[in-house]
């Protein structure tokens, strides 16, 4: 015991900073690097503003791939449930469905979809890798059906893009969504009953069982609030585009996940987190964007973000190694 | 010369001595068992052996020569083997693949492909110069569990195994199964092989052993030859042949109304088999069994963690007929588990969220937590058991085992039980702790709780106990007020039992 102590107080040198830190210091290298080299463009109100609705969608899909790792499972098909999700809103916008209900409606069926797979998980036991990769490829198999693979685009009614396109003074609606999304889920995850359960099935599924928490009961609802916000996440991009296209999810899966695991670096236990992941989804947003503004290709876009990615988790194994 | 020669070999965890200086030698061609209740160090010297752990101090010498063992691989080149209880096989590959599993597969001529034919002649022939027959094509997963121990036995002398090193090997046996092992283990007597046999049934053991050595609480208390060996020796050198005395059980009432009542338990996994018993307030009714018996699978079916096939429980007059760990804690029945680490606590987690995390709804308005009203409470609890610790919000990862398990027992308490049933409450706690969760339990007694008490320890259960329940292979067999009982009293018990269950 007292080897232990001695090593936590021992420990506040530079590499425990760095592992404690290191994704909110790498973050704030990366805003002064734009900052520097694209000082007209990038540094500006207007470029933060845009910043902002440009994450929105990634950091409500991220909360819900939080909530189910949370619980140490994982939804592969939270890509595939927000395309499915703006095209079944765009379909509803089509018919001259009230806007409320055109969210609403591809909501519920999120909602369903994951109360489907966290029942499919918890009561046969499969690997939830597995199952959400089976209904990630029925869903988006349902998806081209439903739509004829064709985006869906005509007769959408100027309403529907409201959503999507309006700002409240100078701040886009979309970026006041993503910030309630936020103040929820963090509140549930950290002021709730709910989100000590997740977590403590998280930490040991096992002793929550002995504890008496009903383990599958609450892995369900994981899933299900990740299918809802990811088909949240597809409805509202719909509104953004005014228009939905099969596959217009997809590309938020993984970096859903990145956005989680860079969050799990900022906390200095490990676990999934709100506030985390709203951190992650801000630096993979950020880096599209300053690298967009200097004019470097998407592909390499992509290599430097999974360099990063990749850098942070390094970082903190090396960190946690010493405990 | 011995084959090997165990000299002063200590093992300290911390400031646990799990090895206290033994020395002992094993000769070439010798069976030379090792006994002991748990916690008697046969694990961590069998681990010492195979390279596992790292021995504080003492030397080991193979044929005469100092030697170190830095890991497994270096056993195995000297030619030491464990068949654990657990089978290190892949269930899914073949008897041939998996005795090739450590060894590289032969090549066709300019090594263009595996020359499976090879393998197997090899295979054949290997199992052939030991007389040993199971179908060696079909996969691990298919063969019975004697079979399976046959074969990790063929893989450790494809690697020229000298000191094979069997871990209960009969554990998961039929008694047809283990006349088989048994006719075998002469066979590798005969060819000089040397094997150290793990047993708790002490039949086996006499019948089996040149020598024995027994081992308690890391210390080696004797070792016996073959001409010695009888039961009654044993056990007596187990409990290192102590008059046991009982402290102060008295002002309590001697029987409180029954509070909790068993019959006929079975399991579906038939870990148990028939078990009767009755638990009344106020009374501490001691628990113990063998390894294998059925005590903990017994009270993971009453709390609900395993599934009962038959049998009826009837807590505070009522029929509970499929019980789950959530009912029973508002119910009013609490289990304080084996594993500290992997059944009880959360180990990143703080220790209030461990403490407060079955009745965490009772501190919420709404589904909100009242943190303050949390804390307070923690606090109290935290103060009440004298738990050491910076603060309530501190990792519970950082505590000493013996505060983490105050914090178990708080946790347990919070949720006001009627009955607290402790499987192993003392298992690696310091002695003061150990006091205090005796104490601990005594005063809830006296308050017309009712507690169920498990333990490996003899002495500790003769310590604590009003009432002793034992049990052999899945069943309750005897059921004894502790009224000058002494440890070999229980022993024979639990060995003629045994005995018995063989002979059936």
């Amino acid at each position: 015991m007292s080897t232990h102590s001695e090593k936590a107080k021992g420990s506040l040198n530079i590499k425990s900073l760095i592992s404690a830190y290191g994704t909110i210091i790498a973050g704030i290298l990366i805003v002064i690097i734009f900052s520097v080299m694209s000082p007209a463009s990038f540094a500006t109100y207007d470029n933060m503003i845009n910043i902002s609705r440009q994450i929105s969608f990634l950091v409500i899909i991220a909360i819900g791939a939080t909530l189910v790792m949370s619980v140490t499972e994982f939804d592969l098909s939270i890509g595939a449930m927000a395309s499915l999700g703006g095209v079944i809103s765009a379909k509803l916008a089509t018919q001259g469905v009230p806007i409320i209900l055109c969210i609403l409606i591809p909501v519920a069926v999120g909602f369903v979809i994951g109360l489907i797979n966290g029942g499919i998980v918890t009561r046969f036991k499969v690997l939830s890798f597995v199952t959400t990769l089976a209904m990630g490829t029925i869903i988006g198999g349902f998806t081209f059906w439903f739509t004829g693979g064709a985006t869906i685009f005509e007769n959408i009614p100027e309403g529907f893009k409201y959503l999507g396109q309006t700002s409240i003074g100078s701040i886009p609606l979309l970026s006041v969504i993503m910030i309630i999304t936020v103040i929820i889920f963090w509140f549930v995850m950290s002021q709730m009953a709910v989100g000590r359960r997740f977590y403590a099935i998280g930490g040991n599924v096992r002793a929550s069982q002995v504890s008496g928490i009903p383990i599958n009961k609450y892995k369900t609802l994981a899933f299900a609030l990740c299918s809802m916000l990811a088909a949240l996440t597809g409805s509202l991009l719909a509104s953004r585009l005014g228009s939905a296209h099969p596959t217009g999810g997809d590309g938020f899966f993984l970096n859903a996940y990145a956005a989680v695991f860079l969050g799990m670096t900022v906390m200095k236990s490990g676990v999934p987190n709100i506030i985390g992941t709203l951190f992650g989804a801000a630096i993979i947003g950020i880096m599209a964007n300053g690298l967009t503004i200097l004019e470097i290709p998407t592909f390499m876009q992509d290599v430097i973000t999974g360099i990063i990615i990749i850098l942070a988790l390094i970082i903190q194994k090396l960190g946690r190694e010493k405990v | 010369m011995p084959l090997l020669h165990i000299e002063n070999l200590t093992k300290k965890f911390g400031g646990h001595t799990a090895l206290d200086r033994i020395t002992l030698s094993i000769e070439p061609g010798e069976v030379h068992a090792l006994v002991g209740e748990n916690g008697a160090g046969k694990s961590t010297l069998i681990k010492i052996l195979t390279g596992v752990y790292e021995p504080t101090g003492g030397r080991l010498f193979w044929n005469g020569q100092e030697v170190r063992v830095d890991s497994p691989n270096d056993a195995q080149q000297l030619g030491i083997n464990v068949i654990h209880q657990d089978r290190q096989l892949i269930p899914y590959f073949t008897g041939i693949e998996n005795l090739y599993l450590n060894v590289p597969y032969p090549r066709k001529a300019l090594g263009l492909g595996i020359d499976w034919k090879k393998m197997k002649k090899e295979a054949e022939g290997l199992l052939a110069k030991w007389g040993m027959d199971f179908p060696l094509t079909v996969p691990a997963s298919d063969l019975t569990p004697s079979e399976r121990t046959m074969l990790e036995i063929a893989r450790a002398m494809m690697h020229h195994s000298k000191l094979l090193i069997l871990d209960e090997p009969t554990a998961s046996l039929t008694d047809k199964e283990s006349e088989l092992l048994f006719a075998f283990i002469e066979r590798l007597r005969e060819e000089g092989v040397s094997i150290i046999y793990i047993s708790h049934r002490l039949e086996e053991v006499i019948r089996l052993s040149n020598r024995v050595t027994v081992l308690m609480g890391g210390k080696k208390m004797k070792t016996l030859a073959r001409e010695e060996l009888s039961i009654d020796r044993l056990v007596h050198y187990m409990t290192d042949g102590q008059a046991h005395e009982k402290k102060e059980t008295a002002n309590r009432p001697s029987a409180g109304e029954s509070i909790l009542q068993v019959e006929n338990l079975r399991t579906a996994d038939q870990a148990v088999k028939q078990v009767n018993f009755e638990l009344n307030r106020g009374e501490i009714l001691g628990v113990y069994g063998l390894a294998g018996s059925g005590r903990t699978e017994t009270m993971e079916a009453i709390y609900g963690l395993r599934k009962i096939q038959e049998g009826t429980i009837l807590f505070k007059q009522q029929t509970i007929t499929k019980p789950d760990p959530g009912n029973s804690i508002q119910n009013g029945l609490v289990l304080i588990p084996e594993n500290r680490h992997e059944d009880a606590l959360i180990m990143q987690n703080t220790i209030t969220e461990n403490m407060t995390l079955p009745i965490v709804g009772m501190f919420t308005k709404n589904g909100v937590l009242q943190k303050k009203e949390e804390q307070k409470r923690v606090r109290q609890e935290m103060e009440r058991f004298q738990v050491k610790a910076v603060h309530s919000r501190q990792s519970i990862a950082e505590l000493s085992g013996g505060n983490q398990q105050k914090v178990v027992f708080a946790k347990a308490l919070l949720s006001s039980p009627d009955v607290f049933i402790c499987d192993e409450p003392t298992q690696a706690v310091d002695i003061m702790t150990r006091q205090y969760i005796h104490d601990f339990l005594r005063e809830q007694a006296g308050e017309g709780k009712g507690v169920i008490y498990v333990s490996s320890d003899l002495h500790e259960i003769l310590e604590i106990s009003d009432r002793i329940l034992v049990f052999s292979e899945g069943k309750t067999v005897a059921n004894l007020p502790n009224e000058q009982l002494q440890p070999n009293d229980i022993l024979d018990i639990c060995y003629s039992f045994q005995k018995e269950a063989v002979q059936l």
